[in-house]
């Protein structure tokens, strides 16, 4: 099995690991229910939003921002083309139930990228205290 | 230039004799790179009305960045740009203790002469030199730039 297969299963199993347990707490604590179809339907979003984001690799060329947007767009639109042919062939997907889906999947996402932004400048940051360091140092030893 | 090398294994005093009949520009950067015990580059002058055949010695501490563009590789630095006719996996090799890392498939940066590494709006690194020039630091490459720095730390 190629490392990169390995690497997908593993992020997958971990995250739907942490959603389902997440999902179970968040149960317990306001009551709320789940049926089969719910949770295969969560196994399937982690399955496609794993998959979309471990092709981060193909976007070397773009910047970070781009390279969101468009995972965001390829995420949502192949998990609204699940709970689309779902309501064809289960049960009819309500617009309620459409807006909840859509809330429900940006919110997490939007998280996730300003807490990637934020890394992005505090590692700068970090970086550019290293680089001052080590050039007061190398301007040390060539003065010393 | 003929080139003699002794070995003198009881001799601990190593040193170097440079036999010349003018001090030309050549022998004077010979004296610096021994001076300075750092490896040396070589290149000539990328403006072809600047090249007059001769290569130049290039001290690795007024190299700003390697560029590698269309299967040629660039040396840019305070004085200008030099074509040099190393490789890029081999000038990241020979350079590396002297403080050149890759940042992308195609630039090795000296991180003594970055001034200030500064993210865009759009989340791309930029490493800015004192010349004004910026190179982006590549995100795949972003993991082993901050290991890099701090291996140079831990052997300083």
């Amino acid at each position: 099995m190629s490392t990169n297969v390995k690497d997908y299963l593993l992020e997958l199993c971990c995250s739907y690991t942490i959603i389902s347990v997440l999902g179970s707490v968040v149960n317990i604590i306001f009551g709320g229910q789940t049926n089969n179809i719910n949770v295969l339907l969560m196994f399937c979003f982690c399955a496609i939003i794993v998959f979309v984001l471990s092709l981060h690799k193909l976007f070397d060329a773009v910047s970070p921002l781009v390279m969101m947007i468009v995972q965001y767009l390829l995420a949502w639109g192949a998990c609204a083309l699940v709970v689309y042919i779902l309501s064809v062939l289960v049960e009819p997907v309500t617009p309620r139930a459409w807006f909840e889906f859509w809330r429900s999947f940006t919110i997490p996402y939007i998280i996730g990228a300003g807490y990637y932004y934020y890394r992005v400048f505090a590692d700068a940051k970090k970086q550019n205290d290293l680089i001052a360091e080590l050039r007061q140092k190398e301007n040390d030893d060539t003065q010393g | 230039m003929k080139l003699n090398l002794y070995e003198t294994k009881n001799d601990m005093n190593e040193h170097v004799d440079v036999y010349y009949n003018n001090m030309r520009p050549v022998i004077r950067q010979l004296i610096d790179t021994v001076n300075s015990e750092r490896p040396s580059l070589s290149g000539r002058p990328a403006d072809e009305d600047l090249d007059d055949g001769d290569e130049v010695i290039l001290d690795p501490r007024n190299i700003y960045y390697l560029d590698h563009v269309e299967r040629k590789l660039f040396a840019y630095t305070k004085d200008g740009v030099y074509r040099v006719m190393n490789t890029l996996a081999t000038c990241e090799e020979m350079l590396w203790n002297y403080g050149f890392v890759r940042v992308s498939k195609s630039n090795l940066v000296n991180i003594y002469k970055i001034v200030q590494l500064k993210p865009d709006l759009n989340m791309k690194v930029y490493a800015s030199f004192d010349n004004g020039e910026r190179i982006c630091i590549n995100r795949s490459y972003k993991k082993s730039f901050n290991d890099y720095l701090q291996k140079m730390r831990g052997m300083m």
